[in-house]
């Protein structure tokens, strides 16, 4: 009877240690899957207010350049190429290609501002002022937005890549985003504004 | 002179550091809501707008602080603007009713940094204006004081009006010609949706290396504060070691900013 009783004690015992296991297995897998959901839903709402900051600045543009017009009448190509920026973002339906023509819009963007230079009569016009200030205050936004967006990425970037990660990122079907950079045009040209 | 020292050496750092990312600026908490590191605010402009700003909270719940340094050590004004406000956590959480005003002396730029849910109406192009038309006059005969006091009341304003509400202690103001602006607010995209989940899992990031950063200027001053001495804190108002006493300003309570405002320099 007594040996009886043992195996039954340790059965139960056994029984509460696969169960305690399994619990914590389970839990680790869960809070794995849902890390890599997190990390992704992350990513999606930073990548959400870059897409605001940047249509935010679309919508400035035909009023800039009307105002710009004004004044630099002749600077037709100038013109062209930022309504062909501008459309090509439109017409992106990737990431990298939206990233791409925002970058490149950016640099015209900066060369219209750089008219106010040889036109001083644009450059005291109270509208273009406005305007200008309406243009630093997207770009903020876009290098604010951006700069969340990446932290973003990069925290999903580099769980996707560690060796759980790895393994949760595939269970969940969570893939590694692209990073935005600033293309290097706008480098380059960042913007240079006097009041 | 000493900051033509070290603006170098801060530069150098800067480059050490690498990328110039999130995390770099680090000032304590403000104790009041005027915090005038750069000693540039004269004690009764400091009082009045500090009693003004108080009150603005008590009535809208906006929180607006007025913040001077020297300088911002090499960052971007914008940059540090954002950091701090973010940090601070400036405005009501679900209003983003935040609001910071930076001037760095000696880096000759200033900023107003506008919380998401101030950016309605107090449109980039407000703060443009606000900063061109009343800040910047003032800052080029050498008054920061009456120009910082003068200009951010004139948002002040904006906002409480905004609210409905009648602060007292306003004194009356020139109002910023703005009856020109052909186009004021941009169709705003709708106001985001809240980050601030990111930023609480990234806030702490980064955040490591904000000493030593600010190694260079403390030699500058007299290390009232730790390690930030070297921003000079003018000790004339205030600087006890309480907090939400009167005058005091009870630390943010987690506003979201995005970057709106604007910024310039004279």
């Amino acid at each position: 009877m007594r040996s009886g009783g043992k195996a039954w004690v340790v059965l139960v015992l056994a029984l509460v240690v696969l169960l305690l296991l399994g619990l914590g297995i389970f839990g680790w897998y869960r809070s794995g899957y849902d890390r890599a959901v997190n990390l992704e839903q992350g990513a999606q709402k930073a990548w959400a207010d870059i897409d605001a900051a940047l249509q935010r600045r679309l919508d400035l543009v035909p009023n800039l350049v009307e105002t710009v017009k004004g004044y630099a009448s002749h600077e037709k190509e100038l013109f062209e190429n930022i309504a062909k920026s501008r459309e090509k973002y439109f017409e992106a339906d990737t990431r990298a290609g939206k990233i791409e023509a925002s970058n490149e819009l950016s640099g015209f963007l900066s060369r219209l501002l750089m008219l106010q230079e040889n036109y001083p009569q644009l450059k005291a016009s109270e509208n273009f002022r406005d305007l200008q200030v309406a243009l630093e205050g997207t770009e903020n936004r876009i290098a604010v937005a951006r700069t969340r967006y990446n932290e973003a990425a990069r925290l999903l970037n580099s769980y996707s890549r560690q060796f759980f990660g790895s393994f949760f990122c595939r269970r969940a079907k969570v893939e590694p985003v692209e990073y935005f950079e600033a293309g290097e045009q706008a480098k380059k040209e960042a913007p240079k504004v006097a009041f | 002179m000493r900051r033509f020292f070290f603006a170098p050496a801060a530069t150098l750092l800067l480059m050490m550091a690498g990328t110039v990312g999130y995390g770099k600026a680090d000032l304590p908490m403000p104790r009041h809501y005027v915090e005038d590191y750069a000693n540039v605010i004269n004690d009764s402009d400091e009082r009045s707008l500090n009693g003004v700003l108080q009150e603005l909270e008590q009535k809208t719940g906006a929180q607006y602080i007025v913040l001077t340094v020297q300088t911002t050590g090499g960052a971007p004004i914008e940059q540090f603007a954002i950091e701090l406000a973010e940090k601070w956590r400036l405005g009501q959480k679900g209003k983003d009713n935040g609001m910071l005003f930076v001037i760095a002396v000696a880096d000759r730029r200033y900023r107003f940094e506008v919380g998401y849910g101030l950016e309605g109406f107090v449109t980039d192009q407000y703060c443009g204006r606000a900063g061109r038309e009343v800040l910047a006059p003032y800052l080029k005969q050498g008054n920061y004081s009456r120009g910082i006091y003068e200009a951010n009341l004139q948002i002040v304003q904006k906002i409480a009006e905004e609210a409905g509400v009648n602060l007292s202690g306003m004194p009356t103001l020139a109002p910023v010609p703005v009856g020109r602006v052909s186009r004021k607010g941009l169709p705003c995209c709708s106001i985001l949706p809240i980050l601030f989940f990111i930023l609480l899992v990234f806030g702490g990031i980064g955040r490591g290396m904000g000493w030593w950063f600010f190694l260079p200027f403390m030699f500058g001053g007299f290390g009232g504060r730790g390690g930030y001495g070297g921003y000079g804190r003018s000790g004339s108002y205030g600087g006890g070691s309480f907090g939400g006493g009167f005058g005091g300003f009870g630390g943010g309570m987690g506003g979201g900013f995005g970057g709106g405002g604007a910024s310039g320099s004279w």
